[in-house]
């Protein structure tokens, strides 16, 4: 099914000179093949950047070869995916779900992709806390996978982590997790091999563990899930990924379509004066959002594991990768209002920001007034004493030395030799933050197999693997992770903790004043950061950065907690 | 065309001067963490005296750049932009009778400038900005009295942030046949 095909044309160079559209716009269609025949063949990624390409970058593609699950197979063999539906279930309950593969309809075509229990997103898994459930997971796709429960502290064995807490589920195989739910908020699922491919094709869902405590949360008049995502396609379909290892390794693929709950047309009903809590989940391999509600004034709960010190009015929400967030919004007055991601991207080649609004979505407020107003309860930001009080037994390690440091890095061989003059050239400026595909061309010909993604313990000498943290239970451990921005590409980094939870207690030497327990959480490019982490979980787990294609090029280390 | 000559040659200026950037994170070895609320050293701003005012020929300072608080770590605002807290230090200064120094931001199109506030006895203030480009400029005032919407006395110091360093590839290296007519340049 999965043709590996890898062609080269060689264009002329007559056709090599890059001519300006419109003064700004930049066509290179034309300097890619395709399709030939019924081989899957690389083609240039959409640029919509008004930048000239590098000449000698014009005839290049990946060293590794093209893939695309699915190509070539007709679509009407797969059934079409559904919206996600909510599964209540109760202590002691199992879930049968699959990974399969499926037809999917984005802004209007139709695509093979991926699904957990035919849905889009995968089943949202609904519980409440200290529950433990049972899903028994069948792999019907042609790769091999497994399920990583993001941000629960379960039991080692059900991480999901290939190699080191179970072998891959092959096709047609199942694997039962047991799942647990210690702590209140929003989680979710995704596979943990060749996630690149596999989360981007649809494989994701939430779990949403319910507080046992009656007014946990501030009221609202709704929840909503809202699962922030991109994908990127052309006029001929998805872009291929890498066979042997991922594209896009510097940056992450960023996608060119955006999608709210995996439609592009997201729209959401509601009344006058409401107060609508959003569960936002961030999906996306590498793409950080900052999402507005088109003014409406928002008020920011709980993080990844837990509520906030105190509730926070804020005027955007960052989210990245597998990050997430509760926030109440309060649609104050009738009329629509647009959610967006907002943001200042970077155009290189003019040395620019260039702000970019990218419609997500709309709220619809009717004329009619909620019945039930919590205007009052939304605009008063309550303090959470509750955790208030379970953070002060943390309080007096808030500044002790750092128990382990790590520097982020990137090493880098084989990669053309003008993208290597390029980034020498381009390095005066590096932002904290890459908001979109800044340099579309040359992160796209970047492969895992020539950029190494290094998480470095400076102290020991040890990269990566070869990193050996010894932890026990009941260890309350301190890290600082410094971004370098000296090394060859320095980019933010969502870096995850598997089975713990942590807390980020400072920003480049400045005491965080609104804490909540985090699982993972962004390292600007420059910055230091600060993590404190609650070792409470047995087990052989691994922490990384989040973006799909820097974990598969490396940014990764395991560590040993005993009993 | 010439609006930009001004910010460009701000910025070539800046560049000759040099960045101080050379510092590495804490090793860990202290036994108490210090919690020194100090920016990326890649981001902080030299400020390069003028030369000009009397009593501050040799003045040093820089500006630390972090971000505002936020709940997501990195603080930005609605439409994209960080949003910093700069905190500028000033030494090597004798203020005559009267005289106070104030640090203010501004656009490299020095078409909008706003006040950081004057500094204080140890030399010192701290101010928010959130444009992504921009000048910071510290310049001698009167010791008393609102500041002014933008400043009256000469400057005695200026940097710009990192950002600047980043500037128009149309016309230079690989791209030096680029037209930068067609790029706005």
């Amino acid at each position: 099914m999965h043709v590996r095909f890898f062609a080269l044309l060689i264009l002329g160079s007559s056709t090599l000179l890059a001519t300006a559209q419109d003064g700004m716009q930049m066509d290179h269609s034309q300097h890619m093949n395709m399709e030939m025949g019924d081989s899957l063949v690389w083609r240039m990624p959409p640029m919509d950047m008004s930048m000239p390409m590098l000449p000698d970058l014009m005839d290049d593609v990946p060293i590794v070869g093209p893939m695309l699950p699915g190509f070539g197979m007709d679509l009407s063999m797969f059934a079409e995916a559904r919206p996600s539906e909510i599964i209540d279930m109760a202590d002691g309950d199992t879930l049968h779900m699959d990974a399969s593969l499926v037809r999917r309809t984005i802004a209007g075509q139709e695509y093979v992709m991926m699904a957990y229990g035919g849905m889009y997103p995968g089943p949202l898994i609904r519980a409440d806390r200290d529950a433990k459930v049972i899903v028994v997971f069948t792999n019907n796709i042609e790769m091999p996978t497994t399920v990583h429960w993001h941000g629960l502290r379960l039991d080692n064995a059900f991480d999901g982590v290939p190699g080191v807490t179970q072998d891959p589920v092959l096709t047609g195989e199942s694997f039962t997790y047991e799942l647990k739910f210690p702590d209140t908020g929003m989680y979710w699922y995704h596979p943990h091999m060749r996630e690149d491919v596999q989360q981007d094709l649809g494989l994701y869902g939430n779990m949403l563990v319910d507080p046992l405590e009656d007014g946990f949360y501030s009221p609202a008049n709704r929840e909503v899930p809202l699962v922030l995502d991109d994908i990127l396609i052309d006029a001929n379909g998805l872009v291929p990924f890498g066979d042997s290892a991922t594209t896009h390794a510097l940056m992450g693929r960023f996608g060119n379509v955006m999608m709210l709950n995996g439609v592009t047309d997201y729209n959401l009903d509601v009344e006058k004066g409401e107060v609508v809590r959003f569960y936002l989940t961030n999906v996306a391999n590498t793409r950080t959002f900052n999402l507005v509600f088109g003014g409406a004034k928002i008020k920011i709960l709980a993080g990844d594991v837990s509520k906030y010190e105190r509730e926070q009015f804020v005027e955007s929400v960052v989210v990245a990768p597998a990050e997430r967030y509760i926030v109440d919004v309060y649609f104050e007055e009738s009329g629509t209002y647009e959610i967006t991601n907002s943001i200042q991207a970077i155009n290189h080649f003019r040395g620019i920001f260039v702000p970019e609004t990218h419609n997500l979505g709309t709220v619809t407020v009717s004329e009619n007034s909620i019945e039930s107003s919590l205007t009052d309860a939304f605009l008063n930001a309550r303090e959470n004493q509750d955790i208030q009080q379970e953070l002060d037994a943390y309080r007096q390690y808030f500044d002790k030395a750092p128990d382990h440091t790590l520097r982020l890095s990137v090493r880098v061989n084989n990669l053309p030799l003008s993208i290597m003059r390029m980034m020498e050239i381009d390095t005066l400026y590096v932002p904290p933050m890459e908001w979109n595909d800044a340099m579309p061309m040359m992160n796209w010909l970047s492969s895992g197999e020539q950029v190494s993604w290094l998480l470095v313990e400076d102290e020991t000498g040890r990269e990566g693997m070869d990193i050996d943290w010894q932890w026990k239970v009941g260890d309350v451990v301190k890290i600082r992770i410094f971004n370098d921005p000296k090394s060859f590409h320095p980019m933010n980094h969502p870096f995850h903790i598997h089975g713990q939870r942590y807390l980020v207690t400072h920003m480049d030497g400045v005491p965080n004043p609104n804490m909540a327990w985090k699982d993972t959480a962004i390292v600007p490019v420059g910055s230091t950061m600060d993590i404190l982490v609650d070792v409470s979980n047995p087990g052989v787990w691994m922490a990384h950065c989040h973006i799909a294609e820097h974990l598969h090029a490396g940014m990764m280390l395991s560590f040993t907690v005993t009993e | 065309m010439s609006r930009f000559i001004l910010p460009v040659a701000v910025l070539i200026l800046i560049s000759s001067a040099g960045w101080t950037t050379d510092h590495s994170p804490d090793s860990g070895s202290d036994p108490v963490c210090e919690v020194i609320p100090i920016g990326p050293d890649y981001y902080q701003i030299d400020l390069v005296t003028t030369r000009k005012v009397s009593g501050a020929r040799l003045a040093k300072g820089f500006g630390d750049v972090t971000y505002a608080h936020s709940p997501f770590g990195v603080a930005i605002s609605p439409t994209g932009t960080y949003v910093y807290d700069i905190s500028v230090q000033m030494s090597n200064v004798t203020l005559a009778e009267g005289k106070s120094l104030a640090a203010w931001v501004t656009t490299p199109q020095l078409d909008s400038i706003k006040s950081l506030g004057r500094l204080d006895e140890d030399m010192r203030v701290r101010g928010q900005t959130d444009w992504n480009k921009f000048l910071l400029v510290i310049t001698l005032e009167p010791d008393s009295g609102p500041l002014p919407e933008t400043w009256s006395g000469p400057i005695v110091s200026r940097g710009m942030s990192r950002s600047g360093l980043m500037h128009t590839m149309a016309g230079h290296g690989p791209f030096e046949t680029e037209p930068c007519a067609v790029f706005g340049y």
